[in-house]
Protein backbone atom coordinates (compact mmCIF):
# COMPACT_ATOMS: atom_id res chain seq x y z
CA UNK A 1 0.00 0.00 0.00
CA UNK A 2 3.00 2.47 0.82
CA UNK A 3 4.93 1.45 -2.44
CA UNK A 4 1.18 2.25 -4.48
CA UNK A 5 1.15 5.56 -2.31
CA UNK A 6 5.23 6.32 -3.33
CA UNK A 7 5.12 5.45 -6.75
CA UNK A 8 1.80 7.37 -8.12
CA UNK A 9 3.34 10.34 -6.21
CA UNK A 10 6.56 10.00 -7.43
CA UNK A 11 5.42 9.54 -10.73
CA UNK A 12 2.81 12.84 -11.17
CA UNK A 13 5.25 15.08 -9.53
CA UNK A 14 7.74 14.22 -12.10
CA UNK A 15 4.74 14.76 -14.91
CA UNK A 16 4.81 11.70 -16.13
CA UNK A 17 2.44 9.34 -17.38
CA UNK A 18 2.65 5.77 -16.16
CA UNK A 19 3.77 4.93 -20.42
CA UNK A 20 6.39 7.29 -20.17
CA UNK A 21 7.69 5.73 -16.69
CA UNK A 22 7.44 2.30 -18.34
CA UNK A 23 9.90 3.49 -20.88
CA UNK A 24 12.16 4.74 -18.56
CA UNK A 25 12.49 2.03 -16.06
CA UNK A 26 12.23 -0.73 -18.25
CA UNK A 27 9.06 -2.36 -16.88
CA UNK A 28 5.73 -2.92 -18.30
CA UNK A 29 3.15 -0.47 -17.50
CA UNK A 30 0.57 -3.08 -16.42
CA UNK A 31 2.97 -3.41 -13.86
CA UNK A 32 3.53 -0.07 -12.96
CA UNK A 33 -0.33 0.25 -12.80
CA UNK A 34 -0.66 -2.85 -10.78
CA UNK A 35 2.02 -1.59 -8.48
CA UNK A 36 0.00 1.73 -8.03
CA UNK A 37 -3.51 0.56 -7.70
CA UNK A 38 -1.86 -1.91 -4.94
CA UNK A 39 -2.64 -4.85 -6.07
CA UNK A 40 1.09 -6.19 -5.94
CA UNK A 41 3.31 -4.98 -4.18
CA UNK A 42 7.01 -4.43 -5.67
CA UNK A 43 10.39 -5.80 -3.96
CA UNK A 44 12.20 -2.82 -1.80
CA UNK A 45 14.57 -2.60 -4.68
CA UNK A 46 12.12 -2.56 -7.36
CA UNK A 47 10.68 0.16 -5.11
CA UNK A 48 13.77 2.12 -5.18
CA UNK A 49 14.80 1.67 -8.79
CA UNK A 50 10.98 2.83 -9.59
CA UNK A 51 11.32 6.13 -7.45
CA UNK A 52 14.74 6.51 -9.02
CA UNK A 53 13.37 6.69 -12.21
CA UNK A 54 11.06 9.75 -11.51
CA UNK A 55 14.06 11.42 -10.40
CA UNK A 56 14.18 11.22 -7.16
CA UNK A 57 15.78 8.78 -4.17
CA UNK A 58 13.79 7.64 -1.42
CA UNK A 59 16.00 8.08 1.41
CA UNK A 60 15.73 4.81 4.12
CA UNK A 61 16.29 5.89 7.88
CA UNK A 62 15.14 4.33 10.81
CA UNK A 63 13.75 6.19 13.20
CA UNK A 64 11.82 5.93 16.56
CA UNK A 65 7.62 5.69 16.00
CA UNK A 66 5.84 8.44 17.00
CA UNK A 67 1.70 6.96 17.28
CA UNK A 68 0.48 9.46 19.42
CA UNK A 69 -1.57 11.13 16.61
CA UNK A 70 -2.86 7.72 15.32
CA UNK A 71 -5.79 7.92 17.46
CA UNK A 72 -7.37 11.01 16.76
CA UNK A 73 -6.63 10.75 13.36
CA UNK A 74 -8.48 7.27 13.57
CA UNK A 75 -11.25 9.35 14.75
CA UNK A 76 -11.30 12.60 12.69
CA UNK A 77 -11.65 9.67 9.47
CA UNK A 78 -14.60 8.97 10.85
CA UNK A 79 -16.08 12.68 11.53
CA UNK A 80 -18.51 14.26 8.30
CA UNK A 81 -16.69 17.15 7.04
CA UNK A 82 -18.27 19.02 8.25
CA UNK A 83 -17.61 18.04 11.45
CA UNK A 84 -14.19 18.44 11.33
CA UNK A 85 -14.53 22.10 10.32
CA UNK A 86 -16.46 22.96 13.29
CA UNK A 87 -13.50 20.96 15.39
CA UNK A 88 -11.01 23.17 13.72
CA UNK A 89 -13.17 26.31 14.32
CA UNK A 90 -13.90 25.86 18.41
CA UNK A 91 -9.79 24.95 18.29
CA UNK A 92 -9.38 28.30 17.12
CA UNK A 93 -11.96 29.52 19.83
CA UNK A 94 -9.45 28.15 22.15
CA UNK A 95 -6.38 28.86 20.80
CA UNK A 96 -7.23 32.47 20.82
CA UNK B 1 -4.08 38.01 25.46
CA UNK B 2 -3.56 38.43 21.06
CA UNK B 3 -5.76 39.10 18.98
CA UNK B 4 -7.21 35.51 16.62
CA UNK B 5 -7.10 36.74 13.02
CA UNK B 6 -10.82 36.48 12.12
CA UNK B 7 -11.17 32.93 9.74
CA UNK B 8 -15.04 32.70 8.22
CA UNK B 9 -14.74 29.49 6.33
CA UNK B 10 -17.81 29.81 5.31
CA UNK B 11 -18.15 33.02 4.28
CA UNK B 12 -15.03 33.05 1.89
CA UNK B 13 -16.17 29.81 -0.06
CA UNK B 14 -19.96 31.28 -0.28
CA UNK B 15 -18.61 34.40 -2.16
CA UNK B 16 -16.59 31.93 -3.95
CA UNK B 17 -19.92 29.69 -4.95
CA UNK B 18 -22.00 32.53 -5.48
CA UNK B 19 -20.02 33.78 -8.62
CA UNK B 20 -19.58 30.19 -9.63
CA UNK B 21 -15.37 29.93 -9.55
CA UNK B 22 -13.86 27.02 -10.79
CA UNK B 23 -11.18 26.10 -7.63
CA UNK B 24 -9.85 23.61 -5.75
CA UNK B 25 -9.36 23.92 -2.02
CA UNK B 26 -5.78 22.94 -1.10
CA UNK B 27 -3.65 23.84 1.70
CA UNK B 28 -4.15 23.68 5.70
CA UNK B 29 -7.88 24.18 5.42
CA UNK B 30 -7.99 21.34 2.51
CA UNK B 31 -6.23 18.90 5.22
CA UNK B 32 -8.83 19.55 8.14
CA UNK B 33 -10.89 18.32 5.80
CA UNK B 34 -10.01 15.92 4.86
CA UNK B 35 -9.08 14.70 8.61
CA UNK B 36 -6.13 16.54 9.59
CA UNK B 37 -5.65 17.51 12.68
CA UNK B 38 -3.86 21.19 12.25
CA UNK B 39 -4.95 25.05 13.02
CA UNK B 40 -5.28 27.42 10.25
CA UNK B 41 -7.21 31.27 9.70
CA UNK B 42 -7.11 30.59 5.91
CA UNK B 43 -8.05 29.15 2.85
CA UNK B 44 -5.70 28.62 0.16
CA UNK B 45 -7.28 27.62 -3.35
CA UNK B 46 -5.70 26.97 -6.90
CA UNK B 47 -8.39 28.70 -9.25
CA UNK B 48 -8.92 27.17 -13.03
CA UNK B 49 -7.19 30.07 -14.65
CA UNK B 50 -9.28 30.79 -17.49
CA UNK B 51 -10.27 34.20 -18.62
CA UNK B 52 -13.65 34.24 -17.44
CA UNK B 53 -13.20 31.91 -14.48
CA UNK B 54 -10.37 34.70 -13.29
CA UNK B 55 -13.14 37.59 -13.85
CA UNK B 56 -15.72 35.55 -11.50
CA UNK B 57 -12.61 34.85 -8.96
CA UNK B 58 -12.19 38.86 -9.30
CA UNK B 59 -15.50 39.81 -8.47
CA UNK B 60 -15.86 37.11 -5.23
CA UNK B 61 -12.75 39.17 -4.57
CA UNK B 62 -14.62 42.45 -4.12
CA UNK B 63 -17.68 40.85 -2.50
CA UNK B 64 -15.37 39.52 0.27
CA UNK B 65 -13.44 43.15 0.42
CA UNK B 66 -10.18 41.47 0.04
CA UNK B 67 -6.99 43.35 -0.35
CA UNK B 68 -3.33 41.91 -1.35
CA UNK B 69 -1.40 41.74 1.81
CA UNK B 70 1.99 43.72 -0.16
CA UNK B 71 -0.74 46.34 -0.54
CA UNK B 72 -0.66 46.04 -4.80
CA UNK B 73 -3.49 46.23 -7.07
CA UNK B 74 -5.64 42.91 -6.81
CA UNK B 75 -4.88 41.92 -11.32
CA UNK B 76 -6.63 38.84 -12.03
CA UNK B 77 -5.69 37.73 -16.01
CA UNK B 78 -4.03 34.72 -17.36
CA UNK B 79 -1.29 36.70 -18.69
CA UNK B 80 -0.05 38.32 -15.26
CA UNK B 81 -1.21 35.24 -12.97
CA UNK B 82 1.39 32.73 -14.33
CA UNK B 83 3.86 35.17 -13.07
CA UNK B 84 2.86 35.53 -9.46
CA UNK B 85 3.56 32.01 -7.23
CA UNK B 86 0.65 33.41 -5.66
CA UNK B 87 -1.45 36.32 -4.35
CA UNK B 88 -2.27 36.32 -0.52
CA UNK B 89 -5.20 38.82 0.46
CA UNK B 90 -6.83 39.96 3.60
CA UNK B 91 -10.70 40.03 4.28
CA UNK B 92 -13.09 40.71 7.11
CA UNK B 93 -13.83 37.19 6.63
CA UNK B 94 -9.91 35.69 6.75
CA UNK B 95 -7.06 34.90 4.46
CA UNK B 96 -7.00 33.76 1.45
CA UNK B 97 -4.09 32.65 -0.82
CA UNK B 98 -4.71 32.18 -4.52
CA UNK B 99 -1.93 29.82 -5.73
CA UNK B 100 -2.12 29.08 -9.44
CA UNK B 101 0.15 26.23 -10.10
CA UNK B 102 1.75 24.65 -6.29
CA UNK B 103 4.73 23.18 -5.88
CA UNK B 104 4.57 19.22 -6.94
CA UNK B 105 1.33 19.91 -9.58
CA UNK B 106 1.56 20.20 -13.28
CA UNK B 107 -0.82 22.76 -14.89
CA UNK B 108 -2.33 23.40 -11.24
CA UNK B 109 -6.11 23.51 -11.05
CA UNK B 110 -6.52 20.47 -14.49
CA UNK B 111 -3.95 18.37 -12.18
CA UNK B 112 -5.83 18.70 -8.86
CA UNK B 113 -9.37 18.38 -10.15
CA UNK B 114 -9.23 14.88 -11.18
CA UNK B 115 -9.27 13.79 -7.58
CA UNK B 116 -10.47 16.53 -5.99
CA UNK B 117 -14.27 15.79 -4.33
CA UNK B 118 -16.89 17.57 -3.49
CA UNK B 119 -17.08 17.81 0.44
CA UNK B 120 -19.95 18.66 2.71
CA UNK B 121 -18.62 21.09 4.88
CA UNK B 122 -21.86 22.40 6.11
CA UNK B 123 -24.28 25.49 5.66
CA UNK B 124 -25.60 23.95 2.21
CA UNK B 125 -21.72 24.41 0.80
CA UNK B 126 -19.77 21.65 -0.63
CA UNK B 127 -16.65 22.86 -1.93
CA UNK B 128 -14.59 20.79 -4.24
CA UNK B 129 -11.31 19.80 -1.78
CA UNK B 130 -7.77 18.31 -2.86
CA UNK B 131 -7.39 14.18 -2.56
CA UNK B 132 -5.23 13.55 0.24
CA UNK B 133 -2.90 12.11 -1.96
CA UNK B 134 -2.81 15.02 -3.71
CA UNK B 135 -2.78 17.47 -0.85
CA UNK B 136 0.67 14.93 0.34
CA UNK B 137 2.28 15.48 -2.73
CA UNK B 138 2.20 19.41 -2.93
CA UNK B 139 3.38 19.44 0.78
CA UNK B 140 6.70 16.82 0.00
CA UNK B 141 7.34 19.15 -3.33
CA UNK B 142 7.71 22.06 -0.72
CA UNK B 143 10.67 20.36 1.03
CA UNK B 144 10.28 21.81 4.38
CA UNK B 145 11.45 20.35 7.16
CA UNK B 146 8.68 21.52 9.42
CA UNK B 147 6.27 20.25 7.27
CA UNK B 148 7.19 16.60 8.00
CA UNK B 149 4.97 15.38 10.84
CA UNK B 150 2.37 17.38 8.94
CA UNK B 151 3.17 14.82 5.79
CA UNK B 152 3.25 11.76 8.38
CA UNK B 153 -0.41 12.60 9.62
CA UNK B 154 -1.26 12.76 5.24
CA UNK B 155 0.69 9.97 4.75
CA UNK B 156 -1.31 7.87 7.43
CA UNK B 157 -5.01 9.18 6.68
CA UNK B 158 -3.91 7.98 3.21
CA UNK B 159 -3.58 4.28 4.75
CA UNK B 160 -6.91 4.98 7.08
CA UNK B 161 -8.77 6.29 3.17
CA UNK B 162 -7.38 2.69 1.87
CA UNK B 163 -8.00 0.44 4.70
CA UNK B 164 -11.37 1.88 5.78
CA UNK B 165 -12.34 2.88 2.51
CA UNK B 166 -15.81 1.33 1.95
CA UNK B 167 -16.77 2.40 5.50
CA UNK B 168 -16.23 5.62 5.15
CA UNK B 169 -18.10 5.54 1.66
CA UNK B 170 -14.84 6.25 -0.25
Amino acid sequence: MWSAILIREARLRAGLSQQELAARSGRERSVIARWEQGAVAPSLEALLKIIQACGFDLPLELVARDDSTDEQLRKNARLSPERRVQRLLQARGKSG
Amino acid sequence: MADRPPFDPYAILTALERRRVSYVVIGAFARVVQGAEEITHGIDIVPSIRGENLRRLELALEDLDAVRVDAEPVVLDEATIRDESWLELRSPAGELKVVPEPAGTRAGYDDLRRAATREPIGKGLRPSVASTADLARMLAALGREADLPKLIALRRLQGLERALGPELGR
